[in-house]
């Protein structure tokens, strides 16, 4: 466990989540531990990841946050607020596993159905989403529908939707995960450049470890059953992140602590 | 040029197998028939004299054609088709709308939707007319019902299709009720609203016809009827026969070509575009 509060807590804290957990009934009624005594501070600016097997619980932690469950103990406060308040001043930005994108809107309208709900006007959305779709790098593929449209590029669309709202931060939800090796890669480099950008703060759940250790500032390791947080690793690779950085040393001695890390045994 | 036209007459290729195979297998019968002696006369005619009947300018009945006789009558089923399957599919997917909304109203409607379509038309037709007391008012009635079970079932299961991120997508966007409905259930219950009108559609069509054999006041069925009892002319029936089937599948193939004037995005091919970034 590389605790790390002491270089980090004159930064401002984003995301305060104070001995969350989350239990649930199951269909023959007994209780079901999902989630238990999760405590962590999120920086802001920071770019987190959780990271663990099927079942540790970091969705859960996730939709939390999101204000999609509520925790059955402990708190979630964004800033001084809670997450419901937050996200009702639609100030949250999500990407989910699979393209949640509406087959009958063409890229464009995608990128600005969020920005409809908001009630900006068609000039206002018409400008945002230009402009994401060009940090997405899709602007000649405004005007296609997302069956055209290759895996990847319809993760960009959900990213560049995810944007749209200026959100206070992005929740993704193993957003590559579905996709090639070659098209992963390229979206790290680009999610990466898009984060030095935007100054947000990313929260990524994933269960590759590699993936986790190349885009993150800090990776919250998970261990299932009862999930729980097992520990954070620091990762002091300098930035910006280059895809050469895999092949080092340190790179791989980051991959094997992370993967120490978890609780053995219990998986 | 030329290797579009081969494209093309591949694909009609198998359409046009279909045809020669029917008209081979008819003009079969045909022959046989004749062979024994055609007794009625219109027992399975030879296609070219259904052809011919339909272009001849003999007058069958009142001073009319066997075409224009089929035609006049056309126009009256059809009508009636039309508005009853216009007034079935909107409260359909009014319906629908309302199962969705509600979970109650689903629950206590949707299991009975069931019956009326286990309920035989004939069977249902004399009730429905003696509850409207009009044979019109019955046969527009009977079409509306019809159209009504497939395209609300349709659009409820277009509903029900809406993945459950969606739903968490609009959720964090904090979208209103109204948003979630116009903005995503309604576009995407479209399609499947499209298919119940395109299964609804000949069915509406072949409840009119049978409806009209019930009871006179002009139109396809009732003309069908008269056709097999008077020798008005033997060859009116098979005219009748040919047109409610082509009939019937135009009306489908209208839905369809409606369906894809107002989703454009069925229009596009899958493959423009693609390959040009990650």
């Amino acid at each position: 466990m590389t605790a790390n509060a002491t270089r980090k807590e004159d930064r401002d804290i984003e995301i305060r989540i104070k001995d969350v957990g989350m239990t649930f009934k199951d269909n023959r009624g007994n209780s079901v531990e999902a989630l238990t005594g999760v405590n962590l501070d999120i920086y802001k600016g920071e770019f987190i990841s959780l990271l663990g097997p099927s079942g540790c619980g970091k969705t859960t932690l996730l939709r939390m946050v999101a204000d999609l469950l509520e925790p059955t103990q402990g708190s979630i406060h964004i800033g001084e607020r809670l997450p419901k308040e937050v996200r009702m001043d639609q100030k949250l930005g999500i990407v989910f596993q699979s393209p949640v994108l509406f087959d009958w809107r063409t890229v464009r309208k995608n990128v600005e159905l969020p920005l409809e709900v908001m009630k900006f006007g068609r000039k206002e959305r018409a400008e945002i989403s230009e402009a994401m779709l060009d940090m997405v790098g899709l602007t000649k593929f405004a005007d296609c529908y997302p069956a055209q449209l290759s895996g990847g590029m319809q993760q960009r669309v959900n990213i560049a939707r995810a944007l749209a709202v200026r959100p206070e931060l992005l929740l993704m939800d193993e957003p590559f995960s579905a996709l090639d090796e070659f098209t992963k890669e390229k979206l790290h480099e680009d999610l990466l450049s898009i984060w030095r950008k935007t100054n947000k703060t990313v929260l990524f759940v994933t269960h590759n470890i590699p993936e986790a250790v190349f885009l993150s500032d800090r990776v919250c390791v998970l261990s299932p059953h009862p999930g729980r947080l097992s520990g954070i690793v620091e990762i002091d690779l300098e930035r910006p992140r280059t895809l050469a950085m895999k092949e080092t040393a340190h790179f791989n001695e980051l991959v094997a602590r992370v993967r120490n890390t978890f609780d053995g045994g219990s998986l | 040029m030329m290797s579009r036209f081969w494209y093309k007459f591949k694909k009609w290729l198998p359409t046009l197998v279909w045809i020669l195979i029917f008209a081979a297998v008819w003009e079969a019968g045909a022959f046989a028939v004749a062979a024994v002696k055609r007794t009625p006369e219109n027992v399975l005619p030879h296609i070219y004299q259904i052809v011919e009947a339909a272009f001849s300018s003999k007058k069958v009945s009142g001073g009319k054609t066997a075409s224009d006789l089929v035609l006049y009558s056309a126009s009256l089923t059809l009508g009636r088709a039309a508005l009853g399957f216009l007034i079935g599919s909107v409260s359909g997917f009014v319906l629908a709308l309302i199962m969705k909304i509600s979970k109650i109203v689903e629950k206590v409607i949707f299991p009975y939707l069931m019956i009326i379509q286990m309920i035989p038309i004939l069977g249902m037709a004399p009730i429905i007319l003696s509850v409207t007391g009009d044979i019109n008012t019955s046969r527009i009635v009977i079409a509306a019902i019809l159209t009504f079970y497939p395209v609300a079932t349709g659009t409820l299961a277009g509903f029900n299709s809406v993945e459950r991120s969606k739903y968490d997508l609009m959720h964090i966007y904090a979208a209103k009720k109204t948003d979630l409905y116009t903005k995503v259930l309604i576009p995407s219950a479209v399609p499947y609203f499209f298919t119940g009108l395109k299964i609804a559609a000949p069915m509406a069509i072949t409840a009119s016809i049978l409806v009209d054999t019930l009871q006179g006041d002009g139109g396809l069925g009732t003309l069908l009827s008269q056709s097999l009892k008077h020798a008005m002319s033997v060859y009116v029936f098979w005219l009748i026969v040919f047109f409610s089937a082509f009939a019937g599948i135009f009306s489908s193939k209208l839905m369809g070509s409606i369906e894809h004037l107002v989703l454009p995005h069925k229009r596009t091919a899958r493959a423009a575009g693609k390959g040009e970034a990650v």
